[in-house]
């Protein structure tokens, strides 16, 4: 064998390595992974729903309407969006272990802060569908009817009555 | 001058196949896009959504095999470093010989995963994903990376 020989069958075991080589070679791509986060909901109670005061006997309403005793809850969210809504109404104001019925709760929905332009409600505890306005907002009006018996003990009766919404 | 000749031929025909081969590349080619995404409410993208589902085009020599992993993010980086979690199931992954989204083999993107390449030497991964916003998520825009490494298979 003379020396060419040599070489090109030296060439040709470096040819096989380096098919391994290749073969053992990684490449890498990349993509993104996007998401566009919209924006929470906050729910707040603006005005409380206040009976003044009440005389044993004497049932009382406050209308969704009375602009300054009504019950208002104001949301804010992604404008345009589809909301899910409920209360938890308590059944009973209390003060010092004593009850104060109340209940024939009424309410209104409204994309802007006003009793006029929305529409008319139940406020319960079952979800109830809305949509927030083009700006996120959505307004509650609440009233209800306060009973209290001929023996209702004097006192200051509070109850709370909580909103929640969710997308 | 035999041995020589010999030699040359085979040196010949060993490199025919070599120069003939498909190096292997791979391109992201669509991002895993999650859309508009809500707080608190978690967003799935199917890898078999076209429009959706991040896509990865693979070329190599053809009929052989490859081993695919991919380093995946456990969050999307949003505004003032804000993270939102990205899950990744076990059959979010596909696989595709004939580079169609209609006909994938599922696999786990989380464990590494041998494919086959066509005769043509192609094919695609799809990817698919959840993104678990919070109930108080910030809003913004969320981004991540996720890369494929493609090893060639002896």
């Amino acid at each position: 064998m003379n020396s060419v020989s040599k070489v090109s069958l030296a060439g040709l075991a470096l040819l096989f390595a380096g098919t391994v080589s290749v073969q053992g070679q990684g490449v890498n791509g990349s993509i993104s992974a996007t998401a566009q986060v919209q924006t929470p909901i906050t729910v707040t109670g603006t005005q409380n729903l206040s009976f003044g005061n009440v005389f044993p006997g004497a049932a009382k309403a406050v209308a969704y309407t009375d602009a300054a005793n009504a019950g208002k809850f104001s949301v804010a969210g992604q404008g345009s969006t589809p909301v899910t809504y409920s209360f938890t109404l308590p059944a009973n104001l209390t003060s010092a272990g004593n009850n104060l019925p109340i209940g024939s709760w009424l309410g209104y929905e409204n994309g802007t802060n006003s009793t006029s332009g929305g529409s008319a409600i139940t406020p319960s505890a079952s979800p109830t569908t809305s949509t927030l306005s083009g700006s996120g907002a959505l307004f509650f009006f609440l009233g209800a009817t306060v009973t209290p018996p001929a023996n209702q003990p004097a006192g200051s009766y509070t109850g709370t009555v909580t909103l929640t919404v969710s997308y | 001058m035999k041995l020589l000749r010999y030699a040359l031929a085979l040196t010949a025909l060993a490199g025919r196949p070599l120069g003939a081969q498909r190096p292997i590349s791979v391109a992201g080619t669509q991002t895993l896009i999650f859309g508009v995404v809500l707080p608190g409410l978690p967003a799935v993208v199917s890898r078999s959504s076209a429009a959706s589902a991040g896509q990865f085009t693979l070329n190599g020599p053809h009929d052989s095999q490859a081993a695919l992993t991919f380093t995946l993010p456990v969050v999307m980086t949003g505004p003032a470093a804000a993270t939102l979690p990205l899950l990744f199931g076990g059959s979010d992954a596909g696989y595709s010989q004939s580079q169609s989204i209609g006909s994938q083999i599922g696999f786990d993107p989380k464990q590494p995963f041998v494919i086959t390449f066509s005769q043509n030497g192609r094919g695609s991964v799809f990817l698919g994903g959840t993104a678990q916003p919070g109930p108080t998520q910030r809003a913004g825009s969320y981004t991540a990376t996720i890369t494929l490494t493609v090893v060639s298979l002896p």
